[in-house]
C-alpha cells in the first residue's frame, strides 16, 4: 500500500454537536476519530488525499488535465470546451457511508458548503448547476452536456450505509495550484467539519517544444 | 512469549475479520417512503422496446448506469450472475443507460457479457423523473410498482443476502 498517515497535515477543525449544546454556540469539539491519508493511488498512480472514520471515507485523486481533455472530448466537447474543464483543478473524488460496520447512519453532505482556500483567500467548489449554465451559455451539444453532468460528482447527496459515489469534483483552480478543503459532512445526528492542507491540483504538461541546449 | 504470541494471534484475527466484513458487508437500504415507480417505455440496445409497466407482477431492478463509470463497470459481472440466478423466479432486471448510443453499449457487452434488458435513456429524460444524483444508482421496484429500496454505488449483486431481498420482495 502506497499510503501514509500523515495527522500533522489534518486539521480537524471540528464536531459540532447538534441540539442545545449547539445552540449555545459552545459545542465545538475535536475529532480524534478523523485520520488523513496521503499517497499513491494504487489504480490511478496519481497522488491522493483522503479523510476517514469508522463511518465515513472520502477520497480525492489528483486527475491530469491530458486525462480530462481525452474524457471529454471523447464524450463531444470540442477542444476548447473540453479545456475549460482541463484547466479548472479536477479530482476523481469517492465519499463512503461505511457505517454498516458499525452503527448504521445516514451521511449527507452538501459541496456548497464545503470552501476552498487558496493563499488567504476562500471559495467555493464549481458545482454542476455552476458548470450547466456556462455551457448552455456557449451552446454545448446536449448528448455532452449529459455526460459532463452525471460524470461530475453529485452536488448534494444522502448515503444510507453501504452507499457511495464516484465522480469527477472540480475545484476551479489553475493546474499546480495548492490549496486546503474544509469539508463539511453531517451523521450520527450531528455535523462534522475536517480541513484537508496542502492538496495539490495535478500538473499540466508543457507542449511547448524546447530547442536543443 | 507466549502473551506477545496470543496478542498478534487476537489483533490478526481482529484485522482479518474486519476486512473481511469491510468486502462482504453488501446493503440494500429500504426507503423511508416508498414511492410508485414513474412508466417509462425506452429503446434497448436489442432493438426491442421495454415498458416498465409491462413487468407488474414481478420484482423488477433498474439500475442507471454508463460505460465510462467505473463503479458502473464494477458491478456488472455480479448483476449478470444475479440475474442468471433469479430471472426464472420473478426478478427482472433493467439496467437503463444513461445518454450513450447503441453502439458504444454493444462494444461494451463485448467486454462485459450482459444477458438482461439495456434500454438507452438517449436524452436523460427517465434518470430524470427517478431522485438519481450519482451513477449507479440501483432501485428496486417491488410486485405492486412500488419503489421500496435504493442503492447508490455498486454492489455485488450475486452476494447471497442481497438475491434474498430481492425475493423476498415477491411475496
Amino acid at each position: 500500500m502506497n499510503r501514509h498517515h500523515d495527522i500533522f497535515r489534518l486539521a480537524v477543525v471540528g464536531v459540532v454537536r447538534s441540539g442545545l449544546a449547539a445552540l449555545l454556540g459552545t459545542a465545538v469539539t475535536v475529532s480524534a476519530a478523523v485520520q488523513l491519508s496521503t499517497g499513491v493511488d494504487e489504480q490511478a498512480q496519481l497522488p491522493f488525499w483522503e479523510i476517514s472514520d469508522t463511518s465515513m471515507e472520502l477520497r480525492l485523486v489528483q486527475r491530469l488535465p491530458d486525462q480530462t481533455r481525452g474524457f471529454f472530448t471523447a464524450r463531444g466537447f470540442s477542444a476548447a470546451h473540453a479545456e475549460m474543464v482541463a484547466q479548472s483543478c479536477v479530482f476523481q473524488t469517492v465519499f463512503k457511508n461505511k457505517s454498516q460496520h458499525g452503527t448504521p447512519s445516514p451521511l449527507t453532505y452538501d459541496l456548497r458548503a464545503w470552501a476552498v482556500s487558496v493563499a488567504g483567500a476562500t471559495q467555493s467548489m464549481k458545482t454542476r448547476a455552476d458548470w450547466k449554465a456556462q455551457w448552455q451559455r456557449l451552446a454545448v451539444a446536449l448528448p455532452a452536456q449529459l455526460a459532463f453532468e452525471w460524470s461530475l460528482y453529485p452536488t448534494q447527496q444522502v448515503y444510507q450505509a453501504g452507499d457511495y459515489n464516484w465522480g469527477m469534483s472540480t475545484f476551479n483552480l489553475k493546474p499546480g495550484t495548492a490549496f486546503d478543503l474544509k469539508v463539511v459532512w453531517r451523521q450520527h445526528g450531528r455535523a462534522h467539519t475536517a480541513t484537508i492542507r496542502g492538496i495539490r491540483c495535478a500538473p499540466d504538461v508543457d507542449i511547448t517544444p524546447v530547442a536543443p541546449p | 512469549m507466549n502473551r506477545l504470541l496470543a496478542r498478534f494471534v487476537i489483533v490478526m484475527l481482529y484485522t482479518g475479520a474486519a476486512l473481511a466484513a469491510d468486502t462482504q458487508q453488501q446493503t440494500l437500504p429500504a426507503l423511508a417512503k416508498p414511492f410508485r415507480a414513474p412508466d417509462f417505455m425506452l429503446p434497448g440496445e436489442d432493438g426491442k422496446t421495454y415498458r416498465l409497466s409491462d413487468y407488474r407482477g414481478k420484482v423488477v431492478v433498474v439500475n442507471f448506469w454508463a460505460t465510462w463509470c467505473p463503479p458502473c463497470r464494477f458491478e456488472m459481472p455480479s448483476l449478470e450472475r444475479a440475474w442468471a440466478r433469479l430471472k426464472d423466479k420473478n426478478v427482472v432486471v433493467l439496467a437503463i443507460n444513461v445518454g450513450e448510443s447503441a453502439d458504444v453499449i454493444f462494444e461494451f457487452t463485448g467486454q462485459y457479457p450482459m444477458s438482461f434488458p439495456l434500454p438507452m435513456d438517449l436524452d436523460g429524460a427517465v434518470i430524470k423523473q427517478y431522485p438519481v444524483t450519482g451513477l449507479p444508482t440501483t432501485y428496486v421496484i417491488n410486485p405492486h410498482g412500488m419503489v421500496t429500496h435504493r442503492a447508490v454505488g455498486s454492489r455485488d449483486w450475486d452476494d447471497p443476502q442481497l438475491m434474498k431481498a430481492l425475493l423476498k420482495l415477491k411475496k
